[in-house]
C-alpha cells in the first residue's frame, strides 16, 4: 500500500468504516511510515478533540412538554377514555412508580384543562362534552388519591406532606385513602404532618368513617397542638360523640394547661350546641376549611 | 416504531425517552440553540406521531428519526434567516478563548473551544454528515440513508468535511 492510498483511508480507520479485510493492510503500512503516522495522529487529535465538545443537556421543560403534546394528540384523535389506562400502564414501565405517578397525575390535569378549554370555547355546552370533562375530572380524583396512597408512607415528611395535600379539592375519598390519612393522624411522627391530615380530614367530615375517626383519634394525640386543633374541628363539626372522650383527656393530669382551657371551653361549647368562634392566633386556624370545595369546574382548574 | 404505527401511540413515549437526547444533540449542534433545538425535539416528535404511516419499517428507527429532523431543521431556517445563528457557541468560546494558556487543562479547553468554533463555520452540509458520524455515531451507510444518497458519496463527503474542519481549525488558531 502507498503513502497516497494509505492517507485516504486513515480517517475510515480511526472511523472504524473500514472493511475488516483492508485493516491489516493499513496498519501494516502504518507500521513502517512515519508520515502517515503523524498524519493519524493529527486526525485523531482533531476527531478525539469533536467529542469533547459539549452539548448541553436539554433543559427540564422538554419531557413535560412532550408529553402533554402526547395526550393532547390522543385527545385529539380518539377521544375515548379508555386511553388513560394505557398511558397509565407505559409510565409504570418507563419510570419508577413515584415519578410515573406524578407524571400521570399532571396529564390527567392537562387532560382536564384541554377539555375545560374545549367546553368553554363551544357557547351552547354539549352533553358529549360534558360528559368528558365529568370523565376527565373524576380520573383527577382517582389519581389524587393514588398519589396519596403511594406517598403517604414516604420517610421524608416533605413527600407525606405532599401526599396528604392531593386531598385538596377532593370531595370524596375512598376507603383506603380515609383509612391511611387517619392512620397518619394517629401514628405519624411529624406533628405537621398530622396537622395537615387532621386538615385534610376535616374537609371529608361529611363521610361517617372520617367523623367516627376523628372522635377515636382524641385519645391517641399527646401533642398539645394536634389536640387543641382536634377539638377546634370537634366544635366546627358538632360533633357530639366527641364530648366523652374530651371529658377523658381532662383527666389526664399530663394535660397541657392551655390545652385544658381549650378543651373545657369545647366542651361548653358542643354542649350548648353553639360553634364557637373560630381563635384566630393559633397557626391550625389559618388553614382550616370545614366547607368541601364543590363544583366539577373548581376541581379541574 | 411499527407498534406506534399502528396506532399504539403511548409508545411514542418510550421512543421520546430513548431518542430525544440524541436528537437534542443533532439540532444543537446544527443550530447552535440550545432553547429552539428543543422547541424542534418537540417538533420532530409531533411529526413522528403524526406522520407515522409514512414509516415503512424498512430500515432503523433513527434514519426516519433524523430525516424528519433535517426537513423540520430546513423549515426553521427557511423561517428564521435573518436570525443569528450559532450564538451558544459564540458566547461559549468566548469565555473560555479569553484566558492564557497557562496550564494544560484550560489548553486543553481552548482547543475544543476552538474545535467547536470551526464546527459552527463549517458550512451546513459538511457539518451534517460530521455530526452524523461523529456524535450521532451514524453509519456511513444510514447516513446515506438518511440524506437520500449512496454510501460512497457520503465517504467522499466525510472526508472533504473532515479536511475543511482541520482548515477552519488551524486559521481560527493562528
Ligand atoms: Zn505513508
Amino acid at each position: 500500500m502507498n503513502c497516497e492510498h494509505a492517507k485516504e483511508q486513515l480517517l475510515d480507520y480511526l472511523n472504524h468504516e473500514l472493511p475488516e479485510a483492508e485493516r491489516p493492510l493499513v496498519a501494516a503500512h502504518l507500521e513502517e511510515c512515519t508520515e502517515c503516522r503523524e498524519e493519524l495522529l493529527a486526525l485523531q487529535r482533531v476527531w478525539g478533540t469533536m467529542s469533547a465538545i459539549p452539548v448541553p443537556e436539554p433543559s427540564e421543560n422538554v419531557r413535560p412538554a412532550f408529553y402533554a403534546m402526547l395526550s393532547a394528540y390522543k385527545e385529539e384523535t380518539q377521544a375515548k377514555p379508555s386511553s388513560w389506562a394505557a398511558v397509565w400502564q407505559w409510565l409504570q414501565a418507563v419510570f419508577t412508580p413515584q415519578q410515573a405517578l406524578r407524571l400521570a397525575y399532571s396529564l390527567a390535569l392537562v387532560g382536564v384543562g384541554v377539555a375545560v378549554g374545549f367546553w368553554l370555547n363551544k357557547q351552547p355546552a354539549q352533553t358529549a362534552d360534558n360528559q368528558q370533562l365529568a370523565t376527565l375530572t373524576k380520573q383527577v380524583a382517582d389519581m389524587r388519591q393514588v398519589m396519596l396512597l403511594s406517598l403517604i408512607d414516604n420517610p421524608s415528611a416533605t413527600e407525606r406532606l405532599r401526599a396528604v395535600s392531593y386531598t385538596k379539592e377532593l370531595n370524596n375519598a375512598n376507603p383506603r385513602v380515609v383509612e391511611a390519612l387517619l392512620s397518619t393522624l394517629n401514628h405519624d411522627e411529624n406533628v405537621n404532618v398530622r396537622l395537615a391530615t387532621l386538615e385534610a380530614l376535616a374537609q371529608l367530615a361529611h363521610e361517617p368513617a372520617v367523623r367516627q375517626g376523628l372522635v377515636q383519634s382524641l385519645a391517641k394525640q399527646e401533642s398539645p397542638l394536634v389536640q387543641s386543633a382536634l377539638a377546634d374541628v370537634m366544635v366546627q363539626l358538632q360533633e357530639k360523640r366527641s364530648v366523652k372522650p374530651l371529658r377523658r383527656l381532662l383527666n389526664d393530669p399530663a394535660l397541657n394547661e392551655a390545652v385544658r382551657g381549650k378543651i373545657k371551653e369545647s366542651i361548653q361549647s358542643l354542649s350548648n350546641g353553639q360553634a364557637a368562634p373560630s381563635t384566630s392566633n393559633k397557626p391550625y386556624d389559618e388553614t382550616f376549611h370545614p366547607t368541601p370545595s364543590d363544583g366539577a369546574a373548581g376541581t379541574a382548574v | 416504531m411499527l407498534r406506534v404505527k399502528a396506532g399504539d401511540v403511548d409508545r411514542m413515549g418510550l421512543l421520546f425517552e430513548r431518542y430525544h437526547r440524541k436528537l437534542f444533540g443533532f439540532l444543537y449542534h446544527m443550530l447552535g440553540q440550545a432553547e429552539a433545538s428543543e422547541d424542534l425535539v418537540q417538533t420532530v416528535f409531533y411529526r413522528m406521531l403524526k406522520y407515522r404511516h409514512t414509516y415503512t419499517g424498512e430500515g432503523e428507527f433513527r434514519t426516519w428519526m433524523y430525516h424528519l429532523a433535517r426537513n423540520v431543521l430546513a423549515d426553521h431556517v427557511k423561517k428564521n434567516r435573518h436570525s443569528v445563528r450559532h450564538t451558544d457557541v459564540a458566547e461559549w468560546s468566548e469565555k473560555i478563548g479569553g484566558g492564557a494558556g497557562a496550564d494544560e487543562k484550560l489548553q486543553r479547553e481552548q482547543e475544543v473551544a476552538t474545535l467547536h468554533r470551526a464546527l459552527a463555520h463549517l458550512s451546513e452540509d459538511y457539518r451534517e454528515v460530521l455530526v452524523l458520524s461523529r456524535f450521532q455515531e451514524l453509519k456511513y451507510e444510514e447516513i446515506a440513508r438518511v440524506l437520500n444518497t449512496t454510501e460512497g458519496a457520503v465517504k467522499v463527503r466525510v472526508h472533504r468535511a473532515m479536511n475543511e474542519l482541520k482548515t477552519i481549525y488551524l486559521r481560527i488558531e493562528n
